[in-house]
């Protein structure tokens, strides 16, 4: 495995859904390279000196927050993260809180750090930050949630009895993969907001945009099966004839 | 005079050329509406952007085409959609250049790699059909060939093979700028060197993962062990269990 392809695979696929955006984008805003190989006969092709370690934070690897957290020569201790076997907290589901001054409560999740095990509850688990506290004037408070961390500071809130339970996942009769609730053996159905990101609350009700092409002309099947190759197909429509007979060539 | 009047034939003639060329293309392009999304233009305000767009926060756009969907296109429609594609592109980097120049911000970036991703995909595609024609017609690909080689260093590499006029044998600068590998006392002991550099890596790796899964069963004892297994399979469980470094009276936060 490439170190690109390492390091690109740490941004986790729920903590990038809500962006809507580009992996390659991703990866090409949070990479640090500093040496990249001149192409040529070498004798390490392709060698890149890129920053390997990075800090994930509450700030996503695309802004500029997170450039700031991971500026070139600063250094951080290390995190352990516990390994997960699959990722079982989606947008939108409701979980009680198990630990801290709102033990007990539930809420509903509003955002997702994988790369950390960690998920924000809307409202819940908050702090409040004292700004632009002055020798004459008090200061702001500002208040944000803090993370909490899925493996053991919350628990999915089975629908039936609204009342936390640890969940498994198994599989349905048709094959789908579901979660279940290993107290009652109810379902615990994944929530349409898992899907939402940033530019539509669901695929259906996207609203397209002016250089959009349309999804009837996607869909739209215009391929004809021919023998010949795309160029030889380009040619014939645009009436370009080629009689000539290529001098001898050696491949080598 | 002689040749000033060959040279300005060869000007008419190219001129002539030209003028139909660019006829066709309009014409071409009238007929591609379907896929056009802006007004024709014509001239270098093509490379910029609407002017609505700028000095905005943010400009919408939507995803990539994929694969599965520029599978269904018609090889003409694919050769249009490259050329919307490309002028896209043109103008994403001329914005995003002049932005810079400007020190100003360059609103969603991101339109640069969505049209990048579905002019990558494009050629995927392209490439595709091509190889099937030829399989088809003549048993082989037609991609352009190669082969593994190893370097002067001594290091296994792919050779992506050319087209010459002249054959191996009387290709002097071919020979003179390729050069593969050939028994040399140099080359052996620095590949041995290098050898040994990739294997300590290795076992760096090795000693690395390690510690880390005995700092993790440190710090979370009811870790679920299939997922440790899963994400670091060349780590022993057992072995990291029987260590020193293991259990005791660390009690980390």
């Amino acid at each position: 495995m490439r170190i690109t392809n390492l390091l690109f695979s740490r941004v986790g696929k729920w903590s990038k859904q809500y962006s809507n955006l580009p992996d390659r984008y991703i990866k090409r805003a949070m990479e640090q390279v500093y040496w990249r190989n001149p192409k040529g006969i070498q004798y390490k092709p392709n060698a890149v000196i890129q920053r390997k370690k990075y800090l994930f934070t509450l700030n996503r690897p695309w802004t500029a927050e997170f450039r700031q957290d991971n500026a070139p020569g600063k250094r951080h201790p290390k995190v352990f993260v516990e390994p997960i076997k699959e990722w079982s907290f989606f947008r939108g589901d409701r979980v009680e809180i198990l630990v801290g001054k709102d033990k007990g409560k539930q809420g509903i999740v509003k955002q997702i750090i994988e790369e950390r095990n960690w998920v924000i509850v809307e409202g819940l688990n908050c702090e409040l930050k004292q700004l632009g506290n002055d020798k004459d004037f008090s200061g702001v408070y500002i208040r944000s949630e803090k993370p909490l961390l899925v493996t053991t500071e919350i628990a999915l809130v089975d629908p039936s009895d609204l009342t936390a339970t640890p969940i498994e996942w198994r599989f349905t009769e048709d094959g789908q993969k579901v979660r279940v609730s290993t107290r009652t053996g109810r379902i615990i159905p994944i929530p349409a907001t898992a899907e939402e990101t940033i530019d539509y609350k669901t695929k259906a009700t996207y609203k397209e945009q002016p250089k959009d092409t349309g999804a009837n002309e996607v869909t739209d099947i215009t391929f004809v099966p021919k023998l010949c190759t795309f160029e030889m197909d380009i040619m014939e429509n645009m009436g370009i004839k080629e009689d000539r007979i290529p001098a001898k060539s050696y491949w080598y | 005079m002689a040749n000033f009047n060959k040279i300005t034939n060869i000007c008419k003639l190219f001129n002539k050329i030209n003028i139909n060329g660019t006829r066709k293309l309009i014409n071409n392009s009238i007929d591609s509406r379907n896929i056009f999304t802006t007004n024709a233009k014509y001239d270098l305000m093509e490379f910029f952007d609407d002017k609505k767009n700028w000095g905005v926060q943010e400009v919408k756009s939507g995803r990539s085409w994929n694969k599965e969907e520029l599978r269904l296109k018609s090889n003409a429609d694919l050769h249009k959609l490259w050329y919307v594609l490309l002028k896209e592109r043109n103008m994403l980097l001329t914005m995003e250049q002049e932005a810079k120049d400007q020190t100003r911000l360059f609103p969603s970036p991101e339109r640069i790699d969505k049209v990048e991703d579905s002019m990558e995909n494009l050629e995927v595609v392209v490439r595709e059909r091509n190889k099937a024609y030829h399989e088809l017609e003549t048993g082989e690909n037609g991609e352009r060939p190669g082969k593994m080689e190893t370097s002067v260093f001594g290091l296994r590499y792919y050779y992506k093979m050319c087209e010459y006029v002249v054959p191996k044998h009387m290709n002097k600068r071919w020979h003179k700028k390729y050069q593969f590998y050939k028994y040399d006392k140099d080359t052996e002991a620095f590949l041995l060197k290098y050898r040994e550099k990739l294997y300590m890596t290795k076992r760096r790796k090795q000693r690395r993962d390690f510690n880390h899964v005995i700092g993790l069963l440190n710090r979370f004892p009811n870790m679920d062990m299939e997922a440790l297994k899963h994400h670091y399979p060349d780590v022993d469980i057992n072995k990291a269990k029987a260590s020193r470094k293991y259990g005791g009276h660390f009690a980390p936060k």
